[in-house]
């Protein structure tokens, strides 16, 4: 992140944090993460019809208030509910972060896959492409395509989906051709199983711990690149707003000292990319080792 | 090694050359185009059509994408759409705020980063090493654009200590170094906070690795004290991890710079390329990624020379 947010967001390689993390234990690291990550993914979608206040009505009488009982977040300069803006925000960022991960991680397996299994030349050109696509920080293409396209959820998921897969890509592709010697897959190809059985039988299986802790950071590295193109304006567009547009827009007004307009959606940000840092640690540490 | 850094540098500028092409192809292929934002979506096409020409867009795609490589070839990176001035020298007026931020930043972290990984290595699984380990977690999920706004709000708004924004004061006729410094103060803490994370971490663990070496004990065991095999041995030892991390990491630290110099409006690269993105002006975006691709593969490769200096062994590897 950070990459920064040198995060593994900023596609930074993971570090050995495990054992750093030892004295937690992989069981807690595990159990907290998934709290958090429940957490917020409730707030989110159960979130705007447990707290039912229309989040666009515009009250100029009680502009840029401070939290209080009737505002338990206070409101913003046009005297919208923060809460409820916070709670519909968190709806906009998961509902294209979420299916833009699992795009990405299924395009990140299918190309690995194609690379590690397919002919040489395949193989060849596909790491080409992955090398060039690579040379560059995933934020910055993402910077470059917001601007070239229309900017609606569809494009939005899109986008993140077709452009945070390349890590995980040359990960499985890697280990495909590391798995690929081996005498249980040696066997299969001698008994004529094809390769597309062999991928979906015998290589996904063995992979599954690799790809279930990569999925969940990339999760995390999902969230984190919607928050900062919305927050950069280039992300979800009003008059939707989402957490990194609702910082964006507390930023704007920043002189008058509205930390109620900060502090929470950053700290839902943070809470969603430390979720995801954790569940992935944890599952890391757990089920890393057995390969 | 002459042959290393040669094959290095083939394999990377073809990598270079593809970006750009998909880069180029993407930016030219997509409809709505500059002219639209130029003169808005209302735009009559006699209009339209008299700005593309103006910008040379009316020629094949083709052509445009040869005479891009050709200008490139003579030092000129063609003209900003918006602003109606070469993008060579835009791109190095900004150029040179990126420099100073990031080089203050790059030593900042490093310093820090080298004392806490010390600490940590040596304090391993004890309270110290755990306190920053718990430290290191935290702020590597920490977004940047929320790191930068708390520390606005903190010393900017609340205790008034430090500029948010710009790199001069509106009013001040001759700005002194003084200006410039307070205002690089909070875009410099940003990044180092967060870089500090990302790389302590690496370089902690990479001390306690070498401090378990057989090495180590043997120089324990003949009575070298612990301060000169850690600051005579280790320490050297463990920098080249953390040189090759700050190699890889010079691209991401930019990443992290677009949206630092966005929130400070820092008039530098990062900076540029948001605004640009934000007006779709292409060939200032397309210079950015040539010029940030091109440093990538410096900062890989400079990573790779040093620590040849620091370790024979690596140096024909």
């Amino acid at each position: 992140m950070s990459e920064i947010s040198l995060q593994s967001s900023a596609g930074m390689p993971a570090a050995p944090l495990g054992r750093l993390l030892g004295w937690l234990g992989a069981r807690a690291t595990l159990a907290t993460g998934i709290a958090i990550g429940l957490f917020i993914i409730f707030l989110g979608f159960a979130g705007p019809f447990i707290y039912q206040v229309d989040p666009y009505a515009i009250n100029p009488s009680h502009a840029l208030q401070g939290p209080s009982a009737g505002f338990p977040l206070g409101t913003d300069e046009l005297g919208r509910d923060e809460l409820a803006l916070l709670l519909s925000g968190g709806f906009a960022t998961l509902v294209v972060a979420l299916p833009a991960a699992i795009l990405a991680f299924f395009t990140g397996v299918a190309y690995g896959l194609a690379a590690g299994l397919g002919p040489s030349w395949l193989d060849r050109l596909l790491m080409r492409l992955l090398d060039a696509i690579l040379a560059l920080p995933s934020l910055i293409i993402l910077i470059f395509f917001a601007s070239l396209v229309t900017l609606d959820n569809t494009s939005l998921i899109l986008l993140l989906g077709f452009i945070s897969w390349p890590s995980l890509a040359r990960l499985v592709r890697n280990e495909t051709l590391a798995q690929r010697g081996r005498d249980f897959v040696l066997a299969a190809e001698q008994l004529g199983a094809s390769r597309f059985y062999i991928a979906r039988v015998h290589l996904l299986r063995v992979m599954a711990p690799i790809l279930v802790v990569n999925g969940t950071f990339m999760v995390g590295d999902s969230i984190f690149a919607l928050s900062a193109l919305s927050f950069l304006g280039l992300g979800v567009q009003p008059p939707q707003v989402s957490w990194g547009s609702l910082l964006e827009s507390g930023l704007d007004i920043i002189a008058l000292n509205p930390w109620w307009l900060i502090l929470p959606p950053g700290l839902l940000v943070f809470g969603a990319l430390i979720a995801a840092s954790l569940t992935g640690q944890g599952l890391l540490a757990r089920y890393g080792g057995t390969r | 090694m002459i042959r290393m850094v040669a094959t290095r540098l083939a394999s990377s500028s073809l990598s270079i050359v593809i970006l750009v092409t998909l880069v180029f192809f993407m930016a030219h292929l997509t409809p709505g185009g500059p002219a639209y934002s130029i003169l808005g979506m209302k735009a009559t096409a006699a209009s339209v059509a008299e700005v593309n020409a103006r910008l040379g867009l009316d020629v094949p795609l083709w052509k445009q994408y040869f005479l891009w490589w050709w200008h490139l070839a003579h030092g000129q990176l063609g003209y900003s759409y918006l602003l109606s001035r070469p993008v060579g020298s835009l791109l190095w007026q900004y150029e040179i705020n990126t420099l100073v931020f990031y080089t203050v930043s790059i030593v900042l972290s490093t310093v820090i980063s080298i004392l806490l990984g010390l600490v940590q290595g040596v304090y391993f699984n004890r309270w110290p090493a755990r306190v920053i380990g718990g430290l290191q977690l935290g702020f590597y999920a920490l977004p940047p654009f929320f790191v930068a706004a708390m520390l606005v709000l903190w010393f900017s708004v609340g205790l008034k200590l430090f500029p948010a924004s710009g790199i001069t004061n509106l009013r001040e006729a001759n700005p002194g170094i003084g200006t410039y410094a307070a205002h690089l103060v909070l875009p410099v803490v940003t990044v180092t906070l967060l870089t500090v994370a990302a790389l302590s971490r690496y370089f902690g663990e990479a001390v306690h690795e070498e401090l378990g070496k057989d090495y180590v004990r043997t120089a324990r065991a003949k009575g070298v004290s612990f301060t000169s095999i850690l600051f005579g041995h280790v320490l050297r030892n463990a920098l080249r991890p953390l040189v090759t991390i700050l190699g890889l990491s010079f691209p991401y630290i930019f990443t992290g710079g677009v949206i630092v110099e966005s929130v400070f409006n820092y008039p530098g690269l990062g900076w540029l390329m948001w605004r640009s993105a934000l007006s779709q002006d292409y060939p200032i975006l397309i210079a950015i990624v040539l010029l940030i691709g091109i440093l990538t593969v410096l900062g890989n490769l400079l990573a790779d020379l040093v620590n040849g200096l620091l370790d024979p062994r690596a140096r024909y590897e």
